[in-house]
């Protein structure tokens, strides 16, 4: 009992951080299961992260008016976006969301009343370990619904194919639209999440670093179910430490030789619902097969 | 009759010579060996400075086990974990250092911000940070949270006033980083000294940290006329500036921070930095007390290299700790630790000829003004 | 006046770097279809290169160059051949490919580091050419001469390769749609392989450029192109060097008057909305078609 104790006191805020990339993982999952590779996550955290840092700094609101007003935040920002972005060319949208990252860094910079500048932004409480498990495992239950709903549904297809979604009567900018907004507002949850786990944001906290790393835990997971943001979001964070405790002077290194050889041989990610039903199906064939074999034994 | 406290302190004093000398009345710790966390900077944006640090914060380790400074049969140890200055690293590994019952204190940060956000955790945690190269004034939290940085001040205005005096320039132009709050106030506080000397301020070019291409800046700078250059941005635009200003055909006064003293800065820029005064808490070749000497011979003899200022922080912040540990007696405890390190007012022994602690924060009033030599050593400034 | 002038060559000799950059780099995505999160570390490695033939060999100042971009060229095709190639049978796309890349820059970039002992570096003055040249009124240093003349030279080589022989209608039939193009008998491999090198090679050169102009040889060097290379290619237009070229030279022009005349802040922020306006309003860019099938 003891040694996990100690495995928690140090890990514990490994666990911490891998729960708050989550968020960010999955708002990435959100746009990317309905076929739109952005980064335009860093720009809803940033809401999300700056709106509570001030609501909870300068206004004396509570943590969870806090998050909700971020969650707000982030599916407002989603909603300019969007409307903006959809508009483009998938590969041009990618583009864009990228130099949305690096304005969003000057912005913040420049807006010292909100953001604090560069001196960057106190944030005076902090989220428990459970309240934020409690809330990742509601925003994961929202995805699991989404899931197996009408609108999974409809985000599954077009990501696969727009064309011929839109012929059988799906709306792709709808679809795409919906996507962006739920990738706000868990985008801007993270953002809040991170702000208060952090306790001191900055403007590099929400810049091409946090783009980079919500990307790769998405892919590295899984990019076609709602499971694999989650597992790759742990994965990711708890890379380095895990190096650092096996080869610590190469730890970055081995980090990316590991996302290489993971995309090289697992470009699907980890969790792959195509593998399973393949999986499944190659077994039910040969279950077919075998009790076709046994009746023609017997027959 | 010989009491047993004192016959120890007589053993003490006859293994270990000077070291028994600082105070044979006090207890010593429960001999051990206690871990050191230290959240090192060996890659990332600013590790060049980070590895000064971590050797400076090594040798202090030796010396400290060498001498049994901390006490009869008290060993210290480092525990490093590198952050690439990082924050949520950072936070990651002071955690980790907080798990490990054998981690007394630690030490960090190069950037305030990375500071900022390791305060809360190390006060959460009651477990004694000491920072060693945030510049941020007003960091420190006591008793957990302390900073030996020399922070800028005094010097700057020192070296202003005697530019002013020397040079008599009439005015002057400056170069800044527009997003670095640490050099903003050494600028306007350069400013100041400047305009009340009746120096007008011909311009200011603002740079960025993450700028490399200053030809546009020195030929703006150049452009004002000045009679003198001041250069007030972090480590890699100075040296980039003064080459630019320099290579543009600038001959006049340029002076610079602190930033220009390390030594592989004069293997980048080399003869452009000649007679480019900076202010600095400690600069080996100039260095006149027998503890600065004898740690700077330590410090070649290890790392076949001359320590820079950052060596000298790194140093200092395991010798605090040591001090603070000393100070207690039976098996310490990190709370007690914290508050042995709050209630030192002057950390002994140090490198820069005095070194008060004033509410957790160093303060050294000292400033040696200094320049590089042809011969790439670094001098005192005259002010030729 | 002549101060006007002076910023004027100055902002289009940084301007020249991020086109050169950009060159290597738009080509990777218009002929490979790859956006490469790597590409910077292809010139930090270039720079790297170059100064240690400089101090470890005392070569002279145009064969550090040739180090240099020989050295990024072939680390281009290491890292394709190791990381992109496995994944073009399995048609992962953009992302797959962008994260693989993702993987290689954190890689190189570490390796860069300990590489230069985390110190930041450079050229020894002597070991190139780097005085004040007076043309008319105003001075320019020979390395910025340098440089300018560099991109010309490129631009026009890159064009004409493309435009004009066998191979770059080649490359040019890959990019447009790689499947077809090898039905219709393009060796698609060796497409491949010069593309990678001749944008690792670009690249390199404004690595090797760059860190001498700035006397700073550090490991995030491309880094800082990087930002700046991806908007010229953006707003000059993908499959056109040509639209590179100038719209990184209009960049650093932009960027050296807003920083003199309007503020420091706000020179970033001016290139990123230029970058993010013409994405929204214009995507193929000042100079590209509009037909781009597969990016």
């Amino acid at each position: 009992m003891e040694a996990f104790l100690d495995f928690w006191a140090a890990y514990g805020s490994t666990v911490t951080f891998s729960m708050v990339n989550a968020f960010f993982a999955l708002s990435t999952y959100a746009v990317l299961s309905a076929g739109v590779l952005s980064f335009t996550t860093v720009t809803f955290a940033a809401v999300g992260g700056f709106l509570a840092a001030n609501m909870v700094g300068n206004f004396g609101l509570s943590i969870y008016a806090a998050f909700f007003l971020s969650a707000v935040g982030g599916g407002l920002a989603s909603a300019i976006v969007a409307t903006l972005f959809l508009r483009l060319e998938s590969h041009w949208m990618a583009l864009a969301s990228l130099a949305l990252v690096l304005i969003t860094r000057v912005v913040v910079l420049n807006a010292p009343g909100l953001t604090g500048g560069v001196y960057g932004k106190v944030v005076p409480m902090s989220i428990s370990q459970l309240d934020l498990l409690i809330l990742l495992v509601v925003v994961t239950f929202i995805f699991y619904r989404l899931h197996n709903s009408w609108y999974g549904l409809t985000a599954r297809a077009v990501r696969e194919d727009a064309a011929v979604a839109s012929t059988i009567g799906i709306s792709p900018f709808r679809t795409q639209f919906i996507a962006f907004i739920v990738s706000g507002i868990v985008g801007g949850l993270g953002g809040a999440a991170m702000a208060f786990t952090l306790q001191f944001i900055s403007p590099e906290t929400y810049f091409v670093g946090m783009a980079f790393t919500m990307l790769a835990s998405t892919v590295l997971g899984g990019s076609f179910h709602w499971f694999g943001p989650i597992v790759g979001a742990l994965i990711f964070t708890a890379l380095p430490a895990t190096m650092q405790a096996v080869v610590p002077a190469i730890e970055d290194v081995a980090k990316g030789i590991a996302l290489v050889l993971i995309m090289v041989f697992l470009p699907r990610g980890l969790i792959d619902p195509r593998a399973v039903g393949l999986r499944r199906a190659a077994k039910l064939r040969e279950e077919r097969e075998k009790r076709a074999a046994g009746e023609n034994a017997n027959g | 009759m010989i009491s047993r406290l004192n016959f120890k302190a007589a053993a003490s004093a006859l293994a270990f010579g000077i070291a028994a000398m600082s105070g044979p009345a006090s207890a010593d710790p429960e001999p051990g060996e206690y871990k050191i966390g230290f959240i090192a900077e060996e890659t990332g944006p600013v590790a060049s400075a980070g590895l000064s640090f971590l050797h400076g914060a090594e040798l202090a380790i030796e010396h400290v086990n060498a001498e049994g400074f901390a006490g009869e049969g008290v060993t210290l140890r480092m525990e490093k974990k590198d952050s690439g200055s990082d924050a949520a690293r950072s936070v990651q590994a002071l955690t980790q250092f907080i798990a490990d019952r054998n981690v007394i204190a630690a030490a960090c940060c190069i950037l305030s911000p990375v500071a900022g956000a390791m305060e809360p955790v190390a006060t959460n945690a009651k477990i004694p940070l000491v920072l060693y190269g945030a510049t941020r004034p007003g960091l420190p939290k006591l008793p957990y949270v302390t900073s030996i940085v020399v922070l800028p001040g005094p010097q700057e205005v020192k070296m202003t006033q005697m530019l002013a005096e020397k040079l008599q320039p009439k005015t002057v132009t400056y170069f800044v980083n527009a997003d670095n709050d640490g050099f903003q106030g050494r600028f306007k506080a350069a400013q100041e000294v400047m305009e009340k000397a009746g120096i007008e301020t011909g311009g200011v070019v603002n740079i960025l940290s993450n700028d490399t291409d200053f030809t546009a800046g020195a030929t703006q700078a150049i452009g004002t006329n000045p009679d003198l250059i001041m250069v007030w941005t972090t480590q890699t635009p100075a040296g980039g500036i003064i080459a630019a200003l320099r290579n543009r055909g600038y001959t006049g006064p340029i002076s610079a921070s602190d930033v220009i003293a390390p030594a592989p800065m004069w293997d980048r820029i080399g003869e452009a930095l000649v007679g480019v005064p900076f202010p600095v808490s400690f600069a080996a070749e100039i260095a006149e007390t027998d503890e600065a000497k004898a740690f700077a011979e330590a410090y070649q003899a290890k790392y076949n290299a001359v320590p820079d200022n950052y060596a000298s922080q790194g140093y200092t912040a395991i010798r605090y700790i040591a001090q603070g540990l000393k100070s207690l007696d039976g098996k310490p405890t990190r709370e007690a630790l914290a508050q042995a390190m709050a209630a030192i007012t002057d950390i002994e022994p140090n490198v820069y000829g005095g070194l008060p602690m004033r509410d957790g924060q160093a303060d050294v009033q000292k400033a040696l003004i200094a320049a590089w030599t042809k011969e790439g050593k670094i001098a005192a400034w005259e002010g030729n | 006046m002549y101060l006007f002038v002076e910023q004027l060559v100055n902002g289009w000799a940084i301007g020249s770097l991020y086109a050169l950059f950009g060159i290597g780099f738009g080509l990777v995505f218009s002929t490979l279809g790859i956006l490469n999160a790597a590409h910077g570390t292809y010139a930090s490695w270039a720079a790297i290169i170059g100064y240690y033939a400089v101090v470890w060999y005392g070569v002279p100042f145009p064969v550090a160059i040739v180090c240099g971009v020989f050295g990024g060229g072939i680390i281009a095709i290491l890292v394709d051949q190791l990381g992109f190639q496995p994944l073009r049978s399995r048609r992962v796309g953009l992302l797959g490919a962008f994260i693989t890349s993702i993987g290689f820059w954190i890689i190189l970039d570490s390796l860069a580091g300990f590489a230069t002992g985390q110190q930041s570096l450079a050229f020894p003055a002597r070991s190139y050419p780097n005085a004040l040249v007076e043309i008319g009124l105003i001075k320019v240093s020979q390395i910025q001469l340098t440089i300018i003349a560099s991109l010309i030279v490129v631009t026009v080589g890159i064009h004409l390769l493309i435009q004009r022989s066998r191979i770059g209608a080649a490359m040019r039939a890959v990019g447009w749609n790689d499947l077809a193009a090898g039905l219709s008998g393009v060796n698609s491999r060796i497409v491949i392989l010069l593309t990678a090198f001749l944008a690792g090679a670009t690249s390199g050169l404004a690595g090797v450029l760059g860190g001498i102009a700035t006397n700073n040889v550090h490991f995030s060097l491309g880094e800082g192109l990087m930002l700046k290379g991806f908007a010229a290619v953006v707003v000059g237009g993908f499959n056109d060097v040509r639209g590179t070229a100038i719209a990184g030279i209009m960049l650093g022009i932009i960027e050296v008057f807003v920083a003199q005349y309007i503020s420091t802040a706000f020179r970033d922020g001016v290139t990123y909305t230029l970058l993010l306006g013409f994405l929204i309003l214009r995507p193929r860019g000042l100079f590209g078609s509009a037909s781009f099938v597969r990016a």
